[in-house]
């Protein structure tokens, strides 16, 4: 094998520069460790970067997806800005977050604190049925939850019935009513899944803090509070700024359930940019309303991620 | 070892192999042979979504009644493909100069995508020549046309009729020839305020679904959506004396409101005897009662549709999917003369009733002893086609325009609105209209 110039180097230590010779003998020793990592930002920038320029560009431009996109500037942004349907979304995306933030998040840590328990029997079948959720086939969710939320032959209504006298709500034919069926299929679907994040950092949490507090005097509430919070600390966080970008970007559970409907009642941002572009082939406008997506989804990311301290060390 | 020995280094490797795969990626990206076949075995690319079309397909290209004469050997390799994707994959394959397929299935809800931008015109044939020789006969080419252009040709008429359960309506005493919708709604709230039963179903669940049915009785009342030029003309009486006539419908219990005609809701009614009556087309036979209730195998017959009291039409039509031809390729013209044979000739259309249960889209079909003669044994061995030949002598036409999918999405909440009483029919038109005005001005 012949000898590289690297080798010949630390074989001769002292030796005098080597004669120049091409680029790469010269600057090998200083390229090399971005030439190992160059794959990563290769693949990034085709993956990632590339498409976002391009969203960008496009997000100027009116395009039906075939021919030559017409350069209109920041016509999109002004459009969207006026547009009903798009603000209607939002709002929505909004409530989405909102609700995930206050209810599934909470819902999850109590759900991990009672099978954090001692003792508790069947530990692993209540993780899997918490956890199932995610895993289930978004097709058969539609069927399930299409004949759960049905006015007429729903089993919902039916138990309301049966145990309360009334149970007449139409789940997916309500404007109120209906956004309440897509937070409690979030709801349904999520919890089990940050239930795992949340006990693995219960799982954590030394013993001898809880021996200690119950020592002073500290019963279960007020270990938790200041036991169990302060210590989940960083894996609330985490959860909480995860879920908030994924819930920002919400897409399948309002498409199942509802299709956005009735009317936009549903309508996510995620679902908005859908419609525009593979419903109505507007892709320049799917892509500027992808784009302040995009901003707002940052934004909100990187605030809470200031405020909550994901990352830092707490201690 | 010594590289100036042996040639063959891991970095000549190297390099060669990077040099073969970066020729093999331009040459990826040219361009693909246009020369068009004219003669001989030709492969035909064909996308849809539905296994009864390839089955129609396969068995045409092995049937000499329709094949014969002709210069091309048809060899149909068909792809599965979900009927939303289709327009979006052809147009993706078309600008990375992919393969596109030769026939595409475009359901028709999915057609509107194509009608702007002129993106049927640069995508597929245009079909004015081929058509031609049908003159009067070709029902149902509107739907697909484009500045009067056809670039589509439907496989099935989708001719809605009235199936009824028999027994039911003996039992309560229900005519089973009702002349009006109004008389078989008298009947209906009685039934639906005595027993719990509904003479009818709405749909109330996505928007699609929900303009689509009101779009059906629209249209079978003499009213339209859009008209040939693609401007909305939903701003009629016809449209609120629909919507008035559905909500009263739904309030009275005669039309039970259901998220879909398929789901399992729609299941459930139907099973449990809570829906003896539904105004669907012709397919709803195979995927609606066979496919929900197959133990209720000739308790159902199908009649054709009462009329509106106001006027209109006998008959209406619902949904559809018309193939297309993808222009400038290889096999174009044997996918054009393929296609013609299937869907324009006797034999064809027949083959396609036979092989997927396809209604014929030329008139004369209608006529033909064959057809007539053919029993449903679902429905009690009735001869459908003397239904059939009744209502496509009546049949609406249906326009749609580029605008069609904005306006099932903002006319869908106003029209549940009015279903559920919680705004006038009047206002849920105009609601509808503007919404559609303020976004379909992009």
């Amino acid at each position: 094998m012949s000898t590289p110039t690297l080798e010949r180097e630390r074989a001769k230590p002292g030796a005098p520069p080597p004669a120049p010779g091409s680029w790469w003998s010269r600057h090998q020793r200083e390229a090399a460790p971005y030439a190992f990592i160059s794959p990563f930002f290769v693949l990034f920038g085709l993956f990632m970067a590339v498409p976002i320029l391009v969203g960008l560009y496009l997000s100027c431009t009116e395009w039906a997806g075939l021919g030559t996109p017409k350069w209109v500037g920041l016509r999109n942004y002004t459009d969207l800005l006026t547009d009903a349907s798009f603000w209607t979304s939002m709002g929505n995306t909004a409530l989405y977050v909102v609700f995930t933030l206050l209810v599934v998040v909470p819902a999850a840590l109590l759900i991990a604190q009672a099978l954090n328990a001692r003792g508790l029997r069947g530990r692993d079948v209540f993780r899997l049925a918490f956890f199932m959720p995610v895993v289930i086939s978004p097709i058969v969710i539609t069927l399930v939850f299409g004949l759960f939320f049905d006015t007429e032959f729903g089993i919902v209504n039916g138990a309301l019935k049966a145990v309360f006298g009334f149970g007449g709500i139409d789940w997916t034919g309500d404007p109120t009513w209906a956004k309440v069926a897509v937070v409690v299929l979030v709801l349904w679907r999520w919890t089990g899944y940050l239930t795992v994040f949340f006990l693995a950092g219960l799982q954590n949490v030394p013993r001898e803090l809880y021996e200690a507090a119950a020592i002073d005097g500290a019963g279960p509430v007020r270990r938790f509070t200041d036991v169990t919070l302060p210590a989940l600390k960083p894996v609330t966080a985490f959860v909480a700024v995860t879920v908030l970008v994924s819930t920002a970007q919400i897409f399948e559970e309002p498409f199942l359930l509802t299709r956005g409907g009735p009317g936009e009642a549903t309508l996510s941002v995620a679902m908005f940019v859908y419609r525009a572009g593979f419903e109505r082939q507007q892709l320049g406008y799917a892509a500027a309303a992808g784009v302040v997506l995009f901003i707002v989804v940052v934004s909100v990311g990187l605030l809470a991620n200031r405020l909550l301290g994901v990352g830092r060390d707490h201690r | 070892m010594n590289a100036a020995r042996n040639p063959f280094t891991r970095r000549a490797l190297l390099r060669g192999a990077l040099g073969a795969a970066a020729v093999g990626a331009l040459g990826a990206c040219g361009s693909r042979s246009t020369t068009p076949i004219t003669s001989g075995a030709v492969d035909l690319r064909i996308w849809t979504h539905d296994p009864g079309y390839v089955t129609a397909f396969t068995r045409a290209a092995g049937d000499p009644a329709i094949t014969s004469g002709s210069a091309f050997t048809f060899q149909p390799r068909t792809t599965s493909v979900a009927p939303g994707d289709i327009v979006t994959r052809v147009i993706a394959q078309a600008v990375a100069d992919g393969n596109t397929p030769d026939l595409a299935g475009v359901v028709i809800d999915q057609f509107p995508r194509v009608m702007g931008s002129a993106i049927a015109e640069n995508l597929f044939v245009d079909l004015t020549d081929t058509v031609a020789p049908m003159g009067d006969d070709l029902l149902k080419l509107a739907p697909y046309s484009v500045g009067g252009k056809p670039y589509g040709l439907d496989s099935d008429n989708s001719i809605t009729v009235l199936y009824y359960r028999q027994d039911v309506l003996a039992e309560h005493g229900v005519p089973e020839d009702v002349a009006t919708w109004e008389e078989l709604a008298e009947h209906g709230e009685r039934l639906a305020r005595d027993k719990q039963v509904s003479l009818g179903m709405v749909s109330v669940g996505d928007n699609g679904a929900i303009v689509n049915g009101f779009t059906q009785m629209l249209l079978q009342r003499g009213g339209r959506v859009f008209d040939e030029s693609g401007a909305l003309v939903l701003d009629s009486p016809e449209a609120v004396e629909v919507l008035e006539f559905l909500a009263r419908g739904v309030k009275s219990g005669f039309l039970l409101a259901l998220p879909d005609p398929y789901g399992s809701a729609c299941a459930a009614a139907l099973k449990s005897g809570r829906l003896a009556a539904t105004a669907m087309p012709n397919w709803y036979n195979a995927y609606g009662l066979q496919a929900n209730v197959p133990d209720q195998k000739g308790r159902w017959r199908m009649r054709t549709l009462p009329r509106f009291a106001g006027g209109g039409h006998l008959a209406t039509t619902l949904g559809g999917t018309a193939f297309t031809v993808v222009k400038d390729k290889p096999a174009t013209q044997a996918a054009l003369e393929f296609l013609r044979r299937v869907y324009l000739t006797r034999d064809g259309q027949v083959l396609r009733y036979h092989a997927g249960g396809y209604l014929p889209t030329l008139r004369p079909l209608y006529r033909d002893p064959e057809l007539l003669a053919v029993q449903d044994d679902y429905l009690g061995g009735q001869r459908v086609f003397d239904v059939y030949s009744a209502a496509a002598d009546d049949l609406p036409l249906f326009h749609q325009a580029a605008g069609m999918q904005v306006l099932a999405a903002v006319l869908g909440g106003p029209v549940l609105d009015a279903l559920r009483g919680r705004t006038s029919p009047r206002a849920a038109i105009q609601a509808g209209i503007a919404a559609y005005r303020q976004q379909a001005k992009r």
